[in-house]
């Protein structure tokens, strides 16, 4: 077991372009950190920096208090999971768990099967152990890879996307039971995924990287709540959030549907600009019917036309478009595509109760609270509101 | 039901090709057992009495002997060195990038393509120079010489098909590259090298101009070449009976390698590696 420090690692490929660049982190003893992003973002790149399959152009790597930017990937002791899991065609899974064991050469045959049988009966494999990986299922594969990642005593997991070869109901299922083992076990755990269900679910900690550089580290929840920047708040939460562009004039704020007065904080958060984006999350809006009278006046209603509404069971979307103002906004388009185009659309997206009583064409009441507003910063994406969120 | 005129024509032009190329084969056969006294005589296609006459004739014949045993030798330490040369040269050709990568394949490709014929006068001056001639390294060498650009050509595409990751998974789990290449690419590989190894086993078992170019006593003669010398059991009888025994003989070894190893050369060993 070990911690993992990375400081200021850059990878540079032949023509140039930074892959990663400048990431320093730091990964506690035991933790199970997450590296999400959209493709292309430098995540894996990163992960096989850290078990040795690439080489590091310059930064720092410390693993249990040893430098390992210069060590082949078997002398670092990590144990990794490979997205198409990797396993040796050739060998039965008995003996593709056994193979990192059978290469260290200081155990006996005894030693070796009582290991395996261990982490065979974890795994709920024993009874497949004599088969050949090409007759297995894709979890069953899946799982044999696990196998062979638990079986040595590695000083960290590793892995690389393991869950998106398999179909949805699988996901979960192999999801609760990597973060089982990985609870039982207490093993240090760096897990890349560009899923953000299972970014959410599984990690202690989150890291979310944009075009090879780091955008926040922080808990789920607080990756949810106070997001550094609009790619994080776009990045994370389903539907994602609503940005839509505001302008200030003293102490009131007009969004291209309502004008009310931003509180105090928020107000000061904002100082001498102009024009911001407001991002407001779809599950911070109520249908006011079904507001709760003593909160109706701490907050702001607006009427809007519903253009689409998706009724889920649990909950239901409405979807209502907006006239979207002239502003200037230089590096707003960078996001916008990193985002998936899906950041600056002229509409509303609104999860409301799926009591409320909406059609399709139909003009809706919404009420939200603009303490839980977040405000960015037009030109770098910054999140203004980041000291005066609202207590989580 | 057109599906079924196309099967119909497909079964058609089997059959033909199939018996084009079986024809030859089967008079050999047919030959080889005719009695040698007798064969030109006899009509009808297949003998009238079958005789081993033909084989004890060639099997009592030290030329035919020592060349079985000169072909066999030199086939298998030829296939053997140039599998063992190809396995590593066509890996690192698929692994690995170095500068003159492209050239390397070309010139090999080259080799393939040059005119036997044109070096046979230079390697048996050579030869006699160097005091090989007539040996079983004069052979061997020639057979390495054309026989790899093939092997390299082979191998290299089998080992370019292996998933990379088999073998960063190896070096992952604790495995040196030596461990990673012996432990997981080589037995992965192995329909590849099983492939090569045979197609390079019948060109050395077959080759005859070199054969008979650079032997001249039964030390190193091959079959192919010694088939040529043939006499027969005396000199008042036609050899022709003899020499289809003979070729009957070393076209054993021939099937049963194709009926032994085919299943093994289409066998995909890589399924279920990946996802699949």
């Amino acid at each position: 077991m070990a911690e993992i420090t990375m400081r200021n690692i850059v990878k540079r490929y032949g023509d140039g372009f930074p892959a990663v660049n400048d990431v320093s982190l730091d990964i506690a003893d035991g933790e199970f950190m997450i590296l999400v992003g959209p493709s292309g973002c430098g995540k894996s790149t990163l992960l096989r920096m850290i078990v040795g399959l690439e080489d590091i152009t310059s930064g720092e790597m410390v693993i249990g208090g040893r430098k390992v930017n210069d060590l082949a990937p078997r002398d670092r002791n990590l144990a990794m999971v490979f997205q198409n899991y990797a396993l040796y065609p050739h060998l039965s899974v008995f003996e593709n768990i056994a193979f990192p064991l059978r290469l260290r050469k200081d155990m006996s045959d005894d030693e070796i099967k009582a290991k395996v049988q261990q982490a065979a009966d974890t795994l709920e494999l024993t009874e497949h152990l004599d088969r050949k990986p090409s007759n297995l299922s894709g979890g069953q594969r899946q799982r044999v890879a696990m196998g062979r990642a638990i079986v040595r005593d590695a000083d960290a997991f590793l892995f690389d996307e393991p869950l998106s070869n398999l179909d949805a109901k699988l996901r979960g299922q192999m999801r609760t039971e990597i973060l089982r083992m990985q609870r039982r076990l207490g093993i240090t755990t760096v897990y890349v995924t560009h899923d953000q269900t299972e970014a959410m679910t599984l990690g202690d900690r989150v890291a979310l990287l944009r075009k090879g550089e780091l955008q926040q580290v922080a808990s789920p929840r607080e990756l949810y709540e106070q997001p550094a920047n609009m790619f994080v708040a776009g990045f994370i939460g389903s539907p994602p959030m609503n940005f839509v562009p505001a302008r200030m004039e003293g102490d009131t704020m007009h969004l291209p549907f309502v004008s009310f007065e931003l509180p105090r904080d928020l107000r000061d958060a904002v100082g001498q600009r102009e024009w911001v984006i407001v991002g407001i999350r779809p599950e911070r809006f109520e249908d006011v019917a079904l507001v709760d009278s003593s909160k109706l006046d701490t907050g702001v209603e607006f009427e809007g036309k519903v253009d689409v509404v998706e009724w889920l069971g649990n909950e239901q979307y409405a979807y209502m478009p907006f006239e979207l103002p002239q502003m200037r906004a230089e590096g707003l388009e960078a996001v916008e595509d990193d985002l998936g185009g899906e950041a600056m659309q002229p509409q509303l997206v609104v999860a409301l109760d799926p009591a409320s009583r909406l059609d399709d064409g139909s003009t809706a009441r919404i009420w939200f609270d603009p303490s839980r507003l977040h405000v960015f910063d037009v030109a770098s994406g910054q999140n203004l509101s980041l000291e005066v969120a609202a207590p989580v | 039901m057109d599906g079924r005129r196309t099967s119909h024509w497909w079964t058609f032009w089997g059959v033909l090709i199939l018996a084009w190329a079986a024809f030859p084969l089967l008079w050999m056969v047919s030959l080889a057992f005719k009695s040698p006294a007798t064969f030109r005589s006899s009509s009808g296609f297949w003998p009238k009495e079958w005789t081993w006459e033909n084989f004890q004739t060639v099997f009592r014949d030290e030329l035919f002997t020592s060349a079985l045993r000169n072909s066999f030798g030199i086939s298998i330490i030829a296939t053997l060195l140039s599998v063992i040369i190809a396995m590593f040269a066509a890996y690192a050709i698929a692994r690995l990038d170095f500068r003159g990568k492209k050239l390397l394949l070309s010139m090999a490709l080259a080799i393939a393509m040059f005119p036997q014929a044109a070096l046979v006068g230079p390697l048996f001056n050579m030869w006699r120079g160097l005091g090989i001639y007539d040996t079983w390294i004069g052979l061997i060498i020639p057979y390495l010489t054309f026989a790899l650009p093939l092997s390299i050509w082979t191998m290299s595409a089998f080992f370019r098909q292996i998933p990379w990751e088999m073998e960063q998974a190896a070096q992952v789990d604790g495995a040196t590259a030596w461990q990673a290449f012996r432990k997981v690419i080589v037995p992965l590989a192995a329909p590849g090298v099983f492939t090569t190894a045979i197609l390079t086993f019948f060109f050395c078992w077959n080759e005859f101009l070199l054969a008979a170019s650079l032997t001249s006593t039964n030390r190193a003669r091959t079959v192919p070449a010694a088939l040529s010398f043939f006499t027969g059991a005396s000199q008042f009888e036609s050899p022709v009976t003899a020499v289809m025994a003979a070729s009957v003989v070393v076209t054993i070894p021939v099937v049963v390698l194709v009926l032994l190893f085919q299943r093994r050369i289409v066998a995909g060993l890589t399924s279920g590696a990946v996802k699949g």
